[in-house]
């Protein structure tokens, strides 16, 4: 039963925050178009459902929130209302304070520790005042101090949520029952220079002074609490420490890693010493602990992408109106996390590829309406976490890449033989884009660069241990798919044998392994390839390739299909290992250069271990 | 004019090698450990010198010149290992009990040596070193500083600097 209700909070809780996220941008949206009544429904229809659900697990502040937002919703959508920026101003904080709360509720299981009756009341307010000039004036010089004290304090203001601000002096007055809301708005409309509005109340006789002091004091109150609860919370360290940190954890995974293989081996040999036993169990909480630093220090590297993609809204507009085409940006899943050093990597690959997704994948406007498409193109990026990876997709719905048009000119620069062509799918076809030297572009524009582009994309993200594939339907329009490690200092990788020698290879280009034999291996223009499912897969013997002695009396062999977007081939090894998780250590500047080796790791054994470039690899079967 | 330690140097030796009363401020001095490859001696400046190592499981690594012999793991940190036989040209002999790496930090860079054995660390006075002769030297003349001439015996000098910064432009132009 308990398991059961946490897990319903869970799943609530993971639902919401994506609600929260799309309706932040649903309200952008609105107050460009305010009479957009199906936005509206849908904004209205979330807030309800979030309301439904918080009412059925009993977050009674949050069901308090989020009804009264409804309300406010229900009457814009009715017409009895209108969007002005101020209303929606009141509905953003909302969302903030129904941020806190959801954040409460992570931590804490209730809703209990965030204040929200001054939400509640400013919510109130609204509602019955309706379209009322108080809301239009937001900063024309209300209560100065308190304004000046609330935006004082220079918080990261990206990065720190905001606390609930504290109440306007007329809301609390009003709250009070020493003023009516009219009253409020009176005053404000006297209030023209920078007189606090207490003093005007107090002037015209309204209020008494001990009535403006109380209040005045109340909204002091509520001043420093939000504050404090701000700086606690976050501490600026310098990057280079972190990496530091990272360094060092990961040499203590690889200890781990090491300690656990002489522990297990111990164990074997001296079953019943206690000794021995109590060395497992001190080794198992090692392991634990170790595990949960590892995460820990990943996640102090870690940021939401939300900063890699701040810059695209603007860029797409000015983009946009340059080219004379209409698209919108969507932006979805900015609050994905990842490893500061891969958000520093994706920025400019990102940039390509909107840009070559605005330039040559959207339409003109008048081209669109003649394809029976809205005159509006979207390019959308979304961002996710998919297990151990980062998954970034960009998608435009323009009119898509040919196929055929690919081919020819692949052939034509001769970045590939007819032969090798015709042996392709169309998706290995599309992703020939990837290969150096080649553009799709019939005119080089100076948006999309000249041809320069996408194997720069390819490069980067592989720097960064990252694939990216690209999918199309003429007509319809591209996507390309990004996928990143969650770290990149700490891999999981496959250990194989080939001829003795052990290497590595990451095992988030790893689709299969298969157990062949000699038999199962077959020629096609003197090039070694093995049907798998019907698929042609070339291989690659990675003895030859290495100059390594070859025992001819082999027979059997596995298969590890590896994929780097574009293509799969098949990697013939003598025997599978196992799967460990290997630090990335940078080899020898000198043997850096080695093309097929990312680097090298020790493994638990103590035994350096090379890392496999499988880009490279890839790279190399297609040009031989 | 010559100290010596006796016997084989090995891992964990700790080597007493300031001046002995007498020698002090007499003369210039420069140290050196000194190694056996096919039967010859060579001297390496100690100040290089960072340890030295038995011979332990040494990754290959593929496509590399011939004289890079793979990647060893000292105490988590991977660094190369040359094959100083292959790499002064000389033919290529059996490892055995006595074989060790040096473990040399040449500009920055931590680099392994194998070789046949380590002898000893000596001091051998400037006066008795020689630039390398022009004639006659027979193997890898190029990475030779010198020679050093102790009563009846001859050390070769290597430069360092040398045999790494070539194995360097090797690599280069192998890759």
């Amino acid at each position: 039963m308990e398991d059961e209700m946490i897990e319903i909070r869970n799943d609530f809780l993971a639902e919401t925050q994506e609600m929260l996220e799309l309706l932040d941008q649903r309200f952008i949206t609105l107050e460009t178009d305010p009479n957009n009544t199906d936005l509206l429904n849908e904004i209205f229809r979330a807030m309800h459902s979030m309301k439904g659900s918080a009412g059925f697990l009993g977050f009674t502040r949050l069901v308090d929130v989020t009804h009264r937002a409804e309300s406010i919703l229900n009457k814009l959508r009715q017409g009895d209302m209108t969007v002005t920026p101020g209303v929606i101003n009141v509905i953003l904080e909302t969302i903030d304070v129904v941020k806190l709360l959801m954040a409460d509720i992570r931590e804490s299981g209730t809703d209990q520790h965030v204040e929200t009756d001054v939400m509640s009341n400013k919510l109130d307010l609204v509602l019955s005042l309706g379209n009322d000039p108080v809301l239009n004036k937001p900063s024309a010089g209300e209560p100065a101090k308190a304004d000046a004290a609330a935006s004082a304090p220079t918080l990261e203001p990206d990065e720190v949520q905001k606390p609930p601000l504290p109440s306007r002096l007329g809301e609390i007055l009003v709250e009070k029952g020493a003023v009516s809301k009219e009253q409020v708005i009176e005053a404000l409309d006297k209030q023209e220079t920078k007189v606090p509005l207490g003093e005007i109340l107090v002037k015209d006789g309204t209020i008494s002074e001990q009535t403006l002091d109380a209040a005045l004091q109340k909204q002091q109150q509520e001043k420093p609490t939000a504050k404090r609860a701000d700086e606690d919370q976050t501490i600026r360290v310098e990057t280079k420490r972190l990496d530091h940190v990272m360094n060092l954890v990961g040499e203590l995974v690889l200890g781990r890693n090491r300690m656990i293989k002489i522990g297990g081996e111990l164990e074997e040999k001296h079953e019943n010493d206690p000794k021995v036993r109590e060395l497992s169990e001190t080794l198992a909480q090692l392991n634990l602990v170790t595990t949960d630093l590892q995460l820990a220090v990943m996640k102090t590297r870690m940021l939401p992408i939300r900063k890699a993609l701040a810059k695209f809204p603007r860029m797409v507009r000015d983009l946009s109106q340059k080219i004379n085409k209409q698209v919108r940006l969507e932006l979805h899943g900015e609050e994905t996390e990842l490893d500061k050093s891969v958000a520093d990597e994706i920025g400019d690959p990102l940039v390509h590829l909107v840009r070559n997704a605005i330039d040559h994948g959207i339409e003109s406007p008048a081209d669109r309406m003649a394809a029976g498409k809205p005159a509006e193109g979207v390019v959308r990026i979304a961002a996710s976490q998919e297990g151990n990876s980062i998954v970034i997709r960009i998608e435009d719905d323009g009119r898509g890449m040919q196929v055929e048009k690919i081919k020819a000119k692949a052939l034509s620069k001769g970045l590939i033989g007819e032969a090798e062509l015709a042996a392709m799918d169309p998706r290995e076809v599309l992703n020939l884009i990837f290969l150096p030297g080649f553009s799709t572009a019939d005119v080089v524009s100076d948006i999309s660069g000249r041809g320069v582009g996408m194997d720069v994309v390819r490069t980067n993200i592989r720097k960064i241990n990252g694939t990216v594939e690209l999918a199309s339907e003429p007509g319809k329009g591209s996507l390309v798919t990004i996928k990143l490690p969650l770290t990149i200092a700490i891999i999981q990788a496959l250990l194989v044998e080939v001829e003795r020698a052990i290497f590595a290879i990451p095992l988030g280009s790893v689709l299969e392994a298969v157990k062949i034999t000699k038999a199962d291996i077959k020629t096609i223009n003197g090039r070694e390839v093995l049907n798998l499912r019907e698929r042609v897969l070339p291989l690659f013997r990675m003895a030859e390739e290495f100059q390594m002695p070859v025992d001819p009396n082999l027979d059997k062999f596995y298969v590890v299909v590896v994929g780097l977007g574009e293509r799969q081939i098949g990697v013939v090894v003598d025997r599978l290992r196992s799967q460990e998780e290997v630090v990335i250590k940078s080899m020898w500047d000198y043997l850096a250069a080695i093309k097929g080796i990312a680097g090298a790791t020790i493994t638990g054994e103590g035994k350096v271990v090379l890392i496999l470039d499988i880009g490279e690899l890839v790279q190399n079967v297609r040009s031989c | 004019m010559i100290t010596q330690k006796t016997g084989p140097l090995g891992p964990g030796d700790v080597y007493n090698t300031s001046p002995t009363e007498d020698e002090a401020g007499s003369e210039a001095f420069s140290q050196f450990v000194t190694c056996r490859v096919d039967g010859e001696e060579f001297a390496v400046d100690i100040l290089s010198v960072q340890e030295i190592i038995r011979m332990v499981d040494i990754t290959r690594v593929p496509k590399a010149p011939p004289f890079v012999e793979g990647v060893i793991n000292l105490r988590g940190r991977i660094i190369p290992v040359l094959d100083l036989r292959r790499r002064l040209g000389i033919p290529d002999g059996e490892r055995t009990a006595q074989s060790r790496i040096v473990v040399v930090t040449v500009r920055g860079r931590v680099v392994g040596l194998v070789v046949d054995s380590v002898s000893e660390v000596l001091r051998i006075p400037k006066s008795a070193m020689e630039p390398a002769p022009s004639l006659g030297s027979s193997i890898g003349a190029e990475f030779i500083q010198g020679v050093g001439r102790l009563e009846d015996r001859l050390l070769t000098l290597l430069d360092l600097k040398r045999l790494l910064l070539t194995a360097d432009t090797a690599v280069m132009d192998a890759a």
